[in-house]
């Protein structure tokens, strides 16, 4: 493939699915990387102290959709050589340990995939309309 | 004017909905915005100071800022967002 073929590609999905880590991973493979940057946000077993039965996220779609776009162009330009980014995000009810995120970057090299990656995540949480519900067993703490 | 207003979380459990249209005139402050909600759906007003409203999906903080309104704008409650 010639790179001019290899165009940097945005892979954004918002679904009530469960998440493939191997699905997720596969999108940003290029000849041209070496590097395969990946972040899995899972549901824990607690919050504030209080045991959790899962999680339940909601989100305002096509907000949500448009700000991940956004990162992704603030990822390209601050690490020009990012090929392919790809962010798939469950909604609904998500079981414990289950992925929540997956976050996936590819580069030449290893060190802008690793730096998009966390940027893309803390930026996410800090920009995206989604929300997480937890359901939580009542006064019950940790056993 | 009519535009959609969107409830989200919390936000829509204080409502009891998830959207409405509203009748608003074309420029109208965020404050003046929020208490027009508050006066609908008086739960609201606990969480007053948490939110944000995103109009035409941006992020507009609660205060003087007028908004230039057209028919049939969404303008949504973001509640403190925690997804990831």
């Amino acid at each position: 493939m010639d790179e001019s073929e290899d165009v940097p590609k945005d892979f954004i999905k918002l679904k009530s699915e469960k998440l493939s880590v191997d699905e997720v991973s596969e999108l940003v493979i290029s000849p041209y990387c070496g590097a395969v940057s990946l972040f899995i946000g899972t549901t824990r077993n607690n919050f504030e102290g209080k045991k959790v039965i899962h999680l339940e996220y909601e989100a305002y779609t096509s907000m949500a959709e448009t700000e991940i776009k956004k990162i992704c162009r603030d990822v390209r330009q601050k690490w020009p050589s990012v090929k392919h980014i790809a962010v798939h995000h469950r909604l609904g009810v998500v079981p414990i340990t289950e992925a929540s995120v997956i976050i996936a970057v590819s580069s030449p090299h290893r060190t802008e995939s690793l730096e998009a990656v966390m940027y893309c995540i803390n930026t996410l949480k800090a920009s995206v309309p989604i929300w997480k519900k937890t359901s939580q067993e009542l006064g019950e703490g940790l056993s | 004017m009519r535009v959609s207003v969107l409830y989200f979380a919390r936000s829509a459990e204080l409502a009891g909905l998830r959207c409405e249209t509203l009748s608003v005139p074309r420029q109208i402050t965020a404050l003046q915005l929020w208490e027009e909600k508050v006066r609908l759906h008086p739960r609201l007003a606990v969480i007053r100071d948490q939110v944000v409203f995103a109009v035409r999906q941006e992020y507009v903080l609660l205060g003087d800022q007028v908004l230039v309104l057209q028919p049939g704008d969404e303008v949504a409650i973001i509640p403190p967002i925690s997804g990831g």
